[in-house]
């Protein structure tokens, strides 16, 4: 039994030994003796493996790609719904590219940040400071219209109160300069339920206070700063209307407005130097009120030109009409007079020609409706004869 | 070890070589788990030190078919592992599950080494850094599945009687 087990331990030992050999011949055989060895591994013993192993391979690369698609759908996804948030910044940016080149001078860009908190809704934080040129009382415009007015100057940054702000006060007029009144934000009272629809869903609304009685403004007529204050040079957009409301002032109308910018879309603005202001801003924003009116003007015109056109076509109608009754009475009383009417016809061959064919068909209406009274005369006359009986 | 076992052992020990070949190349880690090492462990500490040397060089001149470089190194190496886990195992309990996760950790790092010194790929403080990072990290994966593996198929297998 031990002997036995001593053999084993030999025979592992020599089994072992042979196995370390074998390798260590392998690991030095040339390269020519090497490769058949392992083709011949590879096509026998190791085949099924390697069959295995590109199953699997395919199986991670088609894995990656579904991921790869799958990620660059995203990535296609995340774009377009980028597209839209860019053409709008786009558009705003051109615009106050358009503003700065129509402004031309005295002006600073800087981007409005804005603040996510309540109180912080009467104000804005502008990225351009003391270092920039910014003083304090800087008109805020935008492309739209205005915005504020700066209040705080630090070197890197400045704080502007929002025309919702409730000390802030325009001088404003109507396009035409019909209608003058004091802008201020419109503070909404408790809901009542009983109010117009945009009361209760918009904010940042504005009211026109104190326009003479006499002075009316429609719905849609946008309000321009008067320059009247000092402060809000003339020309500058604050709102449009949006309806006039009613208020304990008797004595003057007030209006409802709706603000030329959206403080919760503000993201860039111009800040005016207080020379740039002095100086006037009367065509910067001219041509939206030029448009305003041109359109107007357009649309008035167009009306006025159809009106003309309508009355014209009536008028040429009636005359037409009235042209063949005349001569329908001509006719008739030609025919009656006999050859005295005849006179009266005019030099028109084919209109006398007309006329008098349409008096012998009338003639000949006329004999043929006398002889059938005629003959029914006759005929009311025979059948009381021939029906004596009957007779009551 | 009775015929039941053996061939469980066959089995589990193919289902392992299996893995090496369908799961790694799908989950392609850096240091990812050798199951053919795993596989030699769960034969070795059944058969004899000359059967478990056969085993492994076998298993270690087929890995090395497709690494033309150190072509016998890994019989080397696997030869090495094989003999000297089944001797171990009359010197150890080798049926507890940390131990034989130990014995699996040096087993794959020894069979790294021996890999890394054969091919000759690397040199200076690359060879270290793959030794000692890389290695042991593949090492520790691999004793790290290994221990897993052999949690779960402990009501399958039965240790040969030391």
């Amino acid at each position: 039994m031990a002997r036995t087990a001593r053999f084993s331990a030999r025979l592992d030992v020599v089994i072992f030994a042979a196995c370390v050999i074998l390798s260590l011949i392998a690991m030095v055989l040339p390269a020519n003796l090497r490769e058949p060895v392992a083709s011949a591994l590879r096509r026998s013993l190791v085949a099924p493996l390697i069959r295995l192993q590109r199953g699997a391979e395919q199986w991670r690369s088609a894995y990656l790609s579904s991921e790869r698609v799958e990620l660059r759908r995203d990535t296609l996804a995340l774009a377009a719904a980028r597209v839209p948030t860019l053409e709008i910044e786009n558009d705003r940016l051109r615009k106050l590219l358009g503003l700065g080149s129509k402004v031309q001078w005295g002006f600073i860009p800087a981007e409005a940040l804005q603040g996510r908190g309540r109180a912080e809704d009467f104000t804005v934080t502008l990225s351009a400071g003391s270092n920039a040129g910014v003083k304090e009382r800087s008109l805020v415009v935008a492309p739209e219209g205005l915005v504020g007015l700066v209040q705080t100057v630090d070197p890197t940054m400045s704080l502007a109160i929002l025309f919702a702000h409730p000390d802030f006060r325009v001088s404003a007029m109507s396009a035409d300069g019909s209608a003058f009144g004091i802008v201020q934000p419109h503070v909404t009272t408790t809901s009542t339920g009983n109010e117009p629809a945009f009361l209760r869903s918009e904010r940042y609304l504005l009211e026109m206070r104190g326009v003479p009685f006499r002075a009316t403004m429609k719905p849609g007529a946008v309000v321009y700063s008067s320059g009247l204050g000092g402060i809000y040079p003339k020309g500058i957009p604050v709102g449009v209307v949006l309806a006039e409301i009613k208020t304990p002032e008797s004595w003057a109308r007030t209006y409802l407005l709706r603000p030329s910018v959206n403080p919760a879309e503000l993201t860039s603005v111009m800040i005016l130097t207080p020379e740039r202001a002095a100086a006037g801003l009367i065509n910067v924003w001219a041509d939206v009120g030029a448009v305003d009116s041109a359109t107007k003007s357009i649309v008035a015109a167009g009306d006025s030109l159809a009106r003309q056109s309508a009355s014209k076509e009536a008028a040429a109608r009636r005359a037409s009409i009235d042209s063949a009754a005349r001569l329908l009475a001509d006719s008739l009383t030609r025919d009656t007079t006999g050859r005295a009417a005849e006179r009266v016809l005019p030099t028109d061959s084919a209109t006398a020609a007309r006329i008098r064919a349409d008096s012998a068909a009338a003639a000949r209406i006329r004999r043929v409706r006398r002889d059938s009274i005629a003959a029914a005369r006759v005929r009311d006359s025979l059948r009381r004869d021939t029906t004596p009986g009957v007779r009551p | 070890m009775n015929w039941g076992a053996t061939v469980r052992t066959i089995l589990l020990c193919a289902i392992l070589i299996l893995l090496h070949y369908t799961l790694r190349p799908l989950l392609a880690w850096r240091a990812s788990a050798d199951f053919l090492i795993i596989a030699l462990l769960l034969a070795s500490v059944r058969v004899r030190p000359g059967v478990a040397a056969i085993l492994g060089f076998i298993i270690g001149l087929a890995s090395d078919s497709l690494a033309l470089s150190a072509f016998g190194a890994g019989a080397l190496a696997m030869t090495l592992i094989g003999f000297a886990w089944s001797r171990l195992k009359a010197v150890f309990f080798a049926d507890h599950v940390l131990l034989n996760g130990f014995f699996l950790f040096l087993g794959k790092w020894a069979y790294e080494i021996v890999m890394n010194l054969v091919e000759r790929r690397t040199h200076g403080a690359e060879l270290l850094m793959q030794i000692l990072v890389w290695s042991s990290l593949s090492a520790a994966v691999t004793a790290v599945a290994g221990v897993v593996a052999l949690m779960l198929l402990r009501p399958v297998l039965e240790t040969r009687g030391t």
